[in-house]
């Protein structure tokens, strides 16, 4: 195993049965929260937070303690709310530590309940994890049992309630406000923004919500000190992350390293490369919604703002690796038709301009294709992006650009013949 | 029909023998009544563990499809009832997520990962053999009932592609010979996955959307609200009794109304509630 593989998270998983509050306690687990309860004041879990520099593990990168900062102090009630609704093409982390290591996920969430000061907190789970729900729903019970959830806590008066929410088949639901108004039980459809979340979020109230992941650290934070944790990695965007790396690679899998190790050492040396005898034609690092880098970017270390830098983006940590066997149009086809299937129609130019983009693609995949399809590809998706309530319309260019630009004979191939009349009446 | 508008308002007939005019004259010992009763604490228990009481819209919504197989007409009804929302508000947002099954479905729902990593590592062919197999395209239900067929979204379960779940449980790395393996075990009786509740026939599909024909420019399904699969169904509502021979009901919609105000002071402003 390749010495830049930290495991943090994921340490234990397929030794310890970390599903079982006595195991999970014997490595340490739970004390943090104790001592959180009993020794810190939740302004010095702030600070320890703010001071690890921790950035969102879900997508947007943004810095966690920043976030709790813009709770306002109007002494309403607010609430934490965990993002488990894991749906992002290519991701697979929320869904392994949801499974294998459900303590460090509650014990996260109750530090960070208690980071912002709030007393009922919630757990937004993907409806899919159904095995997932009930791991977590029985290590609730014992975390529950062992007075960890509840009233009085550790003796010090303070009440927290942690309730799981299931929801039921909605990828939209994963972006936050939308996600907020699936969880008060409407259609999960994106809220306009500002109001962020921080102002008027669950019940209208302030309200933060934070991935899985981005909670599961901060046990990790408090007994290891932030400074452990800010020394990792680069200085902007310091820390370990769960990489899931998929796709055409010998050994596809979750690993967690250390923020800055490079593209190349996590496809080569974690995921043991490429399958036999095939060469390298892209990589997706960030999840469905990010643009595809290339060879002349597998030696850029793996970071939030290096990643940005180069034009694409860090988000989920999901890579899916691509070889020389690839169809980009077919691989476009799929993103694209997801992004159609999942836009919850509010925007207009999310809602239509999805499925055209995929009823493009299906025409060029079915031989039907002419040559301006390609070119309106570009230009449609392009006139998608920013015109949306949140991010989802603006996730089908990033990819399909990139691989439009970079694999065009690969498109150009599936046009038989670019008959005048064929050509749309519009020219774009 | 005593609409939800008379029933909201207070203003409704006197509970009559059912026979007078609802079309189930055999209520007693139906089975939505039954169920009805039997996890309606469950329900009140969900709804303790929220703040606003339409949180448990959802989980509920879970219980029903759990017990009855589909989130039936009746079952948009009686959570509406227990709610005090209108059921077209239950109605609209059960139809926005797509594991809630709005019309009976096969006991076996398999749901293929069609997205990125599977489809580069094959998927195509497992649908395609799938499809063959089954004889039931996309969103098709087999003509035994015993199978639906679905192609899904990321599953998030790439290391392992192609993926797909059989009623919410992962099976992983598809071959068309585990394929072959599963469905002579499911035909068979010897599955591991336990089938799940079937208490209507189901039809072609389960899809509402597909039904009506009808389209967008874009391709977004516009549902036809004469066959909606709502409570203007033809498989009709029991529970409208409820909302009829309750006459706390309209209190109830209006204690909500006004909670509801209070929840969201600024709801006319930013139009997204």
């Amino acid at each position: 195993m390749p010495n830049f593989i930290t495991p943090v998270l994921t340490k234990g998983i397929g030794e310890l049965n970390l599903r079982d509050i006595e195991v999970y306690k014997s490595t340490g687990g739970y004390a943090q929260l104790e001592r959180a309860f009993k020794e810190l004041s939740t302004k010095e879990v702030l600070d320890m937070t703010m001071g690890s520099n921790l950035r969102g593990r879900g997508g947007a990168g943004f810095p966690t303690g920043r976030k709790w900062s813009f709770l306002p102090d109007n002494g309403r009630p607010r609430y934490m709310v965990c993002n488990c609704d894991e749906a992002e093409p290519g991701t697979f982390k929320d869904h392994m530590l949801l499974e294998e290591t459900p303590h460090q996920i509650i014990e996260g969430i109750l530090i960070g309940s208690y980071g912002i000061g709030c007393h009922h907190a919630f757990i937004y789970i993907r409806g899919e994890f159904k095995a997932g729900y009930q791991i977590f729903r029985a290590a609730l019970d014992q975390a529950r049992a062992a007075g960890y959830v509840g009233k009085n806590l550790f003796g010090t008066g303070y009440d927290l309630e942690l309730t799981i929410h299931r929801g039921a088949g909605a990828y939209i639901c994963g972006e936050e406000t939308g996600l907020l108004n699936s969880l008060e039980g409407k259609r999960g459809e994106p809220r306009l923004k500002p109001p962020f979340p921080a102002i008027k979020g669950l019940y209208g109230e302030p309200t933060v919500v934070n991935n899985v992941e981005t909670l599961a650290y901060l046990p990790y934070i408090m007994r290891n000190g932030a400074q452990w944790f800010a020394q990792a990695g680069p200085e902007k965007s310091p820390g370990f992350k769960v990489v899931s790396i998929s796709g055409h690679v010998k050994k596809p899998g979750n690993y967690e390293v250390a923020l800055g190790t490079t593209i190349r050492q996590l496809i080569d040396d974690c995921a043991g490369g490429l399958r036999d005898g095939r060469t390298f034609l892209g990589v997706q690092p960030g999840g469905g919604s990010s643009a595809c880098l290339f060879e002349e970017h597998l030696d850029l270390p793996y970071d939030f703002d290096t990643i940005s830098k180069a034009g694409s983006m860090l988000g989920s940590g999901a890579m899916v690796v691509f070889d020389d066997t690839t169809d980009f149009v077919k691989a476009a086809h799929a993103l694209i038709r997801f992004y159609a299937h999942e836009s919850c129609g509010q925007c207009t130019p999310c809602r239509e301009g999805g499925n055209w983009l995929q009823k493009t693609l299906a025409r060029i995949l079915d031989g039907r294709g002419v040559h301006s399809d390609v070119d309106m590809l570009v230009s449609a998706s392009h006139q998608m992006t920013g015109l949306n309530l949140c991010a989802l319309g603006d996730s089908l260019e990033p990819f399909l650009v990139s691989v439009v630009k970079r694999f065009e004979s690969q498109f150009r191939a599936y046009i038989k013949e670019d008959r005048k009349e064929d050509r749309p009446a519009v020219a774009v | 029909m005593t609409t939800q508008a008379d029933a909201a308002s207070g203003v409704h007939p006197e509970p009559t023998a059912l026979a007078d005019w609802s079309p189930y004259a055999t209520r007693a010992g139906n089975f939505f009544d039954a169920l009805y009763v039997q996890i309606r604490p469950e329900c009140d228990a969900i709804v303790a563990q929220y703040e606003d009481s339409r949180s448990a819209l959802l989980p509920m919504a879970h219980l029903f499809q759990e017990h009855e197989g589909y989130v039936s007409p009746n079952a948009i009804v009686a959570i509406a009832y227990i709610l005090a929302v209108p059921p077209a508000v239950v109605e609209s947002t059960v139809s926005f997520y797509t594991l809630f099954y709005r019309k009976p479905v096969g006991k076996y729902m398999l749901q293929v990962c069609r997205n990125l990593s599977c489809i580069i590592n094959g998927a195509e062919e497992i649908m395609a053999y799938f499809r063959e197999k089954l004889g039931a395209a996309h969103l098709e239900t087999t003509a035994d009932g015993l199978f639906s067929y679905e192609e899904v979204e990321c599953l998030a379960a790439c290391d392992r592609a192609p993926c797909m779940q059989i009623n919410l449980e992962f099976f992983y790395d598809l071959t068309k010979e585990n394929v072959d393996d599963m469905l002579a075990a499911i035909r068979g009786g010897t599955f591991g996955v336990k089938p799940l509740v079937q208490t209507a026939p189901p039809q072609r599909t389960w899809k509402v959307a597909q039904d009506t024909g009808r389209k967008s420019s874009g391709g977004v399904g516009v549902s036809n609200p004469n066959n909606a699969g709502g409570i203007g169904d033809a498989t009709g509502v029991i529970m409208l009794d409820r909302f009829v021979a309750d006459p706390a009901y309209g209190q109830r919609s209006r204690e909500r109304l006004t909670h509801e105000k209070h929840l969201h002071p600024d709801s006319a402003t930013n139009g997204h509630h």
